[in-house]
């Protein structure tokens, strides 16, 4: 009993440690627990097998580059709730309390699962650099989409390639993400 | 320099009345319409896509007769990281240029945010320049022209040895002591 819950930490730890900077497309996307700001537990692994796709997403209260996004965000996870995707995000700056990530929630209308990351250890799991920065999880538990929402951070109504949708269409639909991996600019994570 | 905090109240008002009439003169002199405040010269050098960039770097550090040692600097006037190293670089400017540094700020703001760059640049007076990374041109393809393993995150700085070859990158923030020993070792190590 003992070992069977020190063994999931050794896990982590391991990760944690790992060499690799970044996970892989294709590979397992690291599992973890939070607890989401309204008290509940969130779990990827749970989540993964009851959704189509799970979008876990780096966001902050105070960066304007993860607010130019609230909106399409907003809109993103309702457009996709009825296809069986969850949006799960995920704060992990050091700077930005409970509280303050709570009001931010509400002043935006971000109805789903938002928690916050202590320690940021999610954030160094998945080794996320800045806010926003999507991973897109598919039922199997596998990361298929890793990077930026579109690419347009400034103006939502110039967007040409709208990256994040175009990944979430596609594991939907059981196909390959045609392109799994962007960049953009962002803030740092401010890390403890 | 006058010292206004050893002016007497009188004194003090002459002095503002005298810089109004002055101002008022210099607008005439100008053409300027009346009330019509006068626009000051941008700070800003210039605004470069990624071909620009990397030009501007091998043109800097092909100068004199042992080339230069740069560092591109990326900054938003929205990132406190930035805005907290920012003096220590224009300190460092001050204390290596002499020595072959050369540093170059580049700022990621949006376009909108072209006031918000100008005033902090008036603010903290850089001797080194800064330029604007380019309106619409694409942000992956700039940032993978910076460096790959780049993920978006500011602050971000790319030292460039006196061949204009890349010798480090250092994500994030860093102490004015973290930047001059890496400085420094470039300095020594990197030859035309």
């Amino acid at each position: 009993m003992r070992l069977n819950r020190l063994l999931p930490l050794a896990a982590v730890l391991v990760l944690a440690a790992s060499a690799s900077p970044a996970v892989e497309i294709g590979a397992p996307a690291p599992d973890f627990r939070l607890t989401a700001l309204d008290g509940k537990p969130i779990s990827l692994a749970d989540a993964a097998k009851t959704h189509k796709a799970v979008v876990v997403m780096f966001i902050a209260t105070k960066c304007p580059y993860s607010n130019a996004y609230n909106d399409r965000m907003k809109s993103l996870a309702a457009a996709y709730e009825s296809k069986g995707v969850l949006f799960v995000g995920i704060n992990s700056n050091d700077t930005e309390p409970e509280q303050e990530a709570r009001e931010h929630a509400r002043a935006h209308g971000h109805t789903f699962p938002i928690a916050k990351d202590p320690s940021n250890k999610v954030a160094d799991l998945y080794d996320a650099k800045h806010t926003p920065e999507v991973f897109v999880v598919s039922p199997d538990g596998k990361l298929r989409y890793h990077g930026r929402i579109d690419d347009n951070s400034e103006d939502a109504t110039r967007v040409s390639s709208p990256d994040l949708k175009n990944a979430l269409d596609a594991v939907v639909a059981g196909k390959a993400v045609p392109v799994a991996e962007t960049k953009a600019f962002g803030c740092s994570i401010k890390r403890v | 320099m006058l010292d206004q905090a050893r002016l007497t109240k009188s004194g003090r008002r002459r002095l503002r009345s005298a810089g109004r009439l002055a101002a008022a003169f210099l607008l005439v002199q100008l053409g300027a319409p009346p009330g019509a405040p006068a626009a000051a010269p941008s700070r800003v050098a210039g605004d470069l896509d990624a071909a620009g960039l990397t030009n501007l770097v091998a043109a800097r550090a092909r100068e004199g007769k042992e080339g230069k040692v740069v560092l591109v600097n990326f900054w938003a006037t929205w990132c406190v990281p930035c805005r907290e190293e920012f003096p220590d670089l224009i300190r460092l400017e001050k204390e290596l240029g002499p020595r072959g540094l050369v540093i170059l700020g580049i700022s990621t703001d949006f376009s909108s945010q072209a006031a918000a760059v100008e005033a902090f640049l008036a603010a903290t007076k850089p001797r080194f320049p800064n330029y604007r990374r380019k309106a619409g041109s694409d942000e992956q393809t700039f940032i993978d022209a910076v460096d790959r393993s780049w993920g978006g995150e500011l602050p971000f700085s790319v030292l460039y040895g006196r061949s204009g070859e890349k010798a480090k990158v250092l994500s994030g923030k860093h102490t004015y002591e973290e930047y001059r020993r890496e400085i420094l070792e470039v300095l020594k190590s990197s030859k035309r």
